[in-house]
């Protein structure tokens, strides 16, 4: 099949992809709340981003940072303002 | 097969550039406030990705490279964790950004609830015309 | 029209990434590092050659964070701290901390396992704070998956559970100033040795350097413990899962200036 270098630089090349997908969803779409979804989306595949880049101490440190605790408090924010953003 | 292997590499710094552009974008023209401190966090998160990419090693002779961590505590053992191992110094400079990013987002989301509470609205279009 | 968009970004980063690897070659990862890393590499356990500059470590990167670098990891600290207490002092007045009675929360099958997962949580937290010098994690890691424990207490519970329990902010917040006062007194620990002593030492040394021959007992009955690396990250642990804590209460139980004076 693959060598096994060609093989993990692939896997990389396909997550990046997915990332720059949902970063412009996160951009484009007006809902607050799904705004918020899709950047913790986005975190969730740079963190394993991270990890195929051999950084497992980063890697540790961003899954609750910013798949837990900022979409938390962002969405405590949104509940106690508005939630559509106008044109 | 060299030429591959850097085409697929190139692929995941175009996509940290291309991301770069489109949270900058989003911080700009998006009038809503929650929106600009979510491209604020994708800003940061992609800078974050750039430093330890840069800190990255191919595979050298067919072995692939290791994490910063010694595992086999004889001395003779740290010769090849120097020729085999990714560059440490990036992970720990990323390590206090993200600190000090995330106590930049804490500080801007109590920011904005002030913010709600005296103008009833998080449009800065509307706080700007409001504004005096 | 979405599967368009799709397509356009998706050709423009393939497009980039042939503009990169035609013309700028050298912004690609090469089979070297730098000399720097393989400098800190090498001293990071080494007591056979490099006696004096080595952190007794086997883990690079919390020996660089907190010896090699520890000034910088000092300040970031006290960055947040500073940023905390900015926002608690935005909502002084409006902080409303009455044990009211507690509201509903969600069903009796959320809460059940929620106090099962709960201890389990914090165990996590610990074990990767407390090995932070042998594998990959440390205080900051560890602080932070514990610090997701509120969070998930107050979504599942109540808003007004923790008041009751006991758990308040000025509580909380004497907990991180303990984590700190840990901190700094760790940092100093071997200086002041050195003046009682009579000896030439200095602030944030961990391990003996030329000409200042003090060290911190770097493996206690024949475990790593590599010096202060172990005391810095169970008070940095303290420190964050409490910080995080104020600041997530603070923001939950704030109300508006309206609403509170008519209650």
């Amino acid at each position: 099949m693959l060598p096994g270098e060609t093989g993990v630089y692939l896997v990389m090349a396909i997550i990046s992809l997915l990332s720059v997908v949902a970063v412009y969803m996160a951009v484009k779409t007006r809902d607050l709340v799904k705004a918020v979804i899709y950047s913790a989306l986005q975190s969730g595949l740079y963190s394993i981003l991270y990890f195929l880049l051999l950084a497992p101490d980063i890697g540790l440190v961003y899954i609750p940072v910013a798949v837990g605790l900022i979409p938390g408090v962002l969405l405590v924010l949104i509940s106690k303002t508005e939630r559509w953003e106008k044109e | 097969m060299e030429a591959v292997n850097t085409y697929l590499l190139s692929v995941t710094l175009a996509s940290l550039l291309v991301n770069f552009a489109i949270s900058l974008y989003a911080m700009f023209f998006k009038p809503h406030y929650v929106k600009k401190v979510i491209a604020l966090t994708i800003l940061g998160d992609t800078v974050n990705t750039f430093a330890i990419y840069i800190g990255y090693r191919r595979w050298v002779e067919q072995r692939p490279p290791r994490v910063p961590v010694l595992t086999d505590l004889r001395p003779e053992a740290i010769e090849e964790f120097k020729n085999l191992a990714v560059d440490p110094l990036p992970q720990a400079l990323v390590l206090t950004a993200i600190v000090i990013g995330l106590a930049v987002i804490l500080f801007l989301v109590f920011l904005g609830w002030i913010l709600y509470s005296h103008y009833r609205t998080l449009d800065m279009r509307e706080i700007k015309r409001l504004k005096g | 029209m979405r599967l368009v968009e799709v397509i356009v970004l998706i050709s423009t980063v393939l497009a980039v990434a042939l503009l990169i690897t035609v013309g700028f070659e050298h912004l690609v990862p090469s089979e070297r590092v730098r000399p720097v890393a393989e400098f800190y590499l090498n001293a990071t356990y080494n007591q056979y050659e490099l006696r004096n500059y080595t952190a007794m470590s086997p883990e690079a990167v919390t020996a660089i964070v907190w010896d090699f670098r520890g000034l910088d990891t000092l300040f970031e600290t006290s960055v947040f701290y500073l940023a905390l207490i900015a926002g608690l002092a935005l909502t002084r007045g409006l902080l409303l901390e009455r044990a009211e009675k507690s509201g509903h929360g969600l069903s009796i099958i959320v809460r059940t396992v929620t106090r099962i997962t709960a201890p389990m949580i914090v165990a996590v937290g610990a074990s990767i704070g407390l090995h932070g010098h042998l594998t990959p994690g440390g205080g900051f890691q560890g602080g932070s998956v514990i610090a997701v424990l509120p969070m998930v207490v107050i979504v599942v519970f109540s808003a007004s559970f923790l008041v009751i329990k006991g758990v308040t902010t000025t509580k909380l917040l004497v907990v991180r100033s303990l984590g700190l006062t840990g901190i700094g007194l760790t940092a100093i620990a071997v200086f002041l040795v050195g003046i009682t002593l009579h000896m030439p030492a200095y602030v944030f040394q961990n391990m003996a350097k030329p000409d200042a021959q003090i060290s911190m007992p770097y493996s206690v009955a024949g475990a790593l413990i590599s010096g202060t690396l172990w005391f810095f990250n169970i008070f940095e642990m303290f420190a964050v899962a409490a910080g995080f804590s104020i600041a997530f209460i603070a923001l939950m139980l704030a109300r508006t200036l309206e609403s509170s004076r008519g209650e």
